[in-house]
This record gives structure tokens, C-alpha cells and sequence, in this order.
């Protein structure tokens, strides 16, 4: 039952954190998703100092689970492709999906090894 | 709605159920032989569903931003994950499982975009619809 509780308080200070980034998309001058692609690379990286650096399984759940599951997101990472795929922006849409698989990878490998 | 606070409580709310769902997710799909299926269940439906939410459900109830903000940033935002694939994709290459490597990143890759493009094409359809039963309606 606590742990249900780790992994919901982490995920909540994540999604209010993605919430608060994502609110400033609007404000860059940049027509591509670059917030979704910094949350999810910067969350695959904190996940790998975490994983490395914690051995506390409770404290784990609560910031890997919890935070670094709820900050990332997969679902709006999909729809901004099929988005940029529908307005046949199919440029921006490939680059989108290569940046964040290969740095959200090297993201947690990086993360693992510092 | 731009109070901090009610947008946090709405949040609170919202990260709580999807990602202990994706936990509960984790914890029944556990397979013996680390193949990590609760993610990828996981991240699919939401790949899936958000578009549907966001192209039709939205607009068919009538939902206040406040609840499109729950359900869509808070718990399906907080029900996928990419940080926890990065991490099964380097667990499965560290342990040397080839094969399992090379279907859950094929099947999370291909699958969640192809998901994310049907979720739209299934928000389309039902709006569409909706839209000739009206008119069917009003002719009667």
C-alpha cells in the first residue's frame, strides 16, 4: 500500500514540473516540441543517476517510479509526432523521433555511468 | 485555472491514479523472464487514448479545462513514461536478451506512433459520426 503511495507523490511533483516546462513552449520562438524532447531526455538521465546512485528500494520507487515516471511522458511525446505527421511536417517529425530515442537512450546510459 | 494551486491539486489528483495504474500495471504483468510487458501495456493504451481524449472526447462531453488538464497532463501524462523505457530498453541489452531488446523497441517505437496516428483517425471517425446522426436526426 505505501508504495502506492511513493509512486503517486513522486509522479505528482513530476507531472506539476512537466506541467510548469511545458507552459513555457509557447514563449520559445522555435516551432518544434523542444520541451517534450528536453523533459523526456532530462528525465531518462535523472533516472540513470537514480538507478545508479540509490539502493534504497522505498527511495527508488518514490524518484524513479514516482517522479522520473510521472515528469516523462510517452503519450504526449506520440501525439506531437502524429501531429507533425499530419501537417506533413514530416522533416521536423523525423527529427523529432530520432532526437528523442537515441538521447533519451544515451540519456540513461550517461546517467547510469556518472 | 492558473492558480498554481488548483492546477497542483488537479495534478495531485490525476499523476496519483495514472502512475500507481502503471505500477499496478508493472506488478500484473510481471513475467519471469524480464520481459518488461507492464510498460509497453502501459505506454501503448496511453498512446493511444490521448489523441481519442484530446480530438474527440473533449469536445463530445464538453469537459472544462480542468478536467482535460487532469485527465490528459495528470493521468495519462503521468501513466506513460519514457524514462522507464530508456531503462528496460539498457536492462535488456546489459543482460544480453537480443531478441526481447529487438521486439520492445520495435513494438514501443513503431507501435506507440502508429497508435498515436490511429487514436486520431478513431477521433475523426466518431466525430464524423456523431455529426451525420445529427443531421439524420434533423431530417427526420
Amino acid at each position: 500500500m505505501s508504495n502506492f503511495l511513493l509512486v503517486g507523490f513522486g509522479a505528482t511533483v513530476g507531472a506539476f514540473l512537466r506541467n510548469e516546462l511545458t507552459l513555457q513552449q509557447s514563449k520559445i520562438k522555435l516551432d518544434f516540441p523542444v520541451v517534450t524532447l528536453f523533459i523526456n531526455i532530462f528525465g531518462a538521465l535523472l533516472l540513470g543517476i537514480f538507478t545508479a546512485q540509490i539502493h534504497n528500494g522505498a527511495i527508488l520507487l518514490l524518484l524513479g517510479t514516482g517522479f522520473c515516471g510521472g515528469f516523462t511522458t510517452y503519450g504526449t511525446f506520440n501525439m506531437e509526432l502524429s501531429q507533425l505527421w499530419f501537417q506533413h511536417r514530416l522533416g521536423r517529425c523525423f527529427l523529432y523521433f530520432v532526437l528523442t530515442y537515441v538521447f533519451g537512450i544515451l540519456g540513461f546510459v550517461v546517467g547510469i555511468h556518472i | 485555472m492558473r492558480k498554481r494551486g488548483e492546477v497542483f491539486l488537479f495534478l495531485f489528483i490525476g499523476a496519483f491514479i495514472g502512475s500507481d495504474l502503471r505500477y499496478l500495471e508493472s506488478l500484473i504483468f510481471k513475467t519471469n523472464n524480464g520481459f518488461p510487458l507492464g510498460t509497453l501495456i502501459a505506454n501503448l493504451s496511453g498512446a493511444l487514448i490521448l489523441p481519442f481524449l484530446i480530438h474527440y472526447l473533449q469536445d463530445r462531453y464538453n469537459l472544462s479545462s480542468r478536467v482535460v488538464l487532469t485527465l490528459s497532463t495528470g493521468v495519462l501524462g503521468s501513466y506513460t513514461t519514457f524514462s522507464t523505457f530508456t531503462a528496460d530498453t539498457y536492462h535488456l541489452y546489459l543482460t544480453g536478451q537480443w531478441w526481447f531488446l529487438f521486439v520492445y523497441l520495435t513494438i514501443t517505437i513503431v507501435g506507440g506512433f502508429g497508435l498515436a496516428i490511429l487514436g486520431n483517425y478513431w477521433a475523426a471517425t466518431r466525430a464524423f459520426n456523431d455529426y451525420a446522426r445529427r443531421r439524420r436526426g434533423r431530417r427526420l
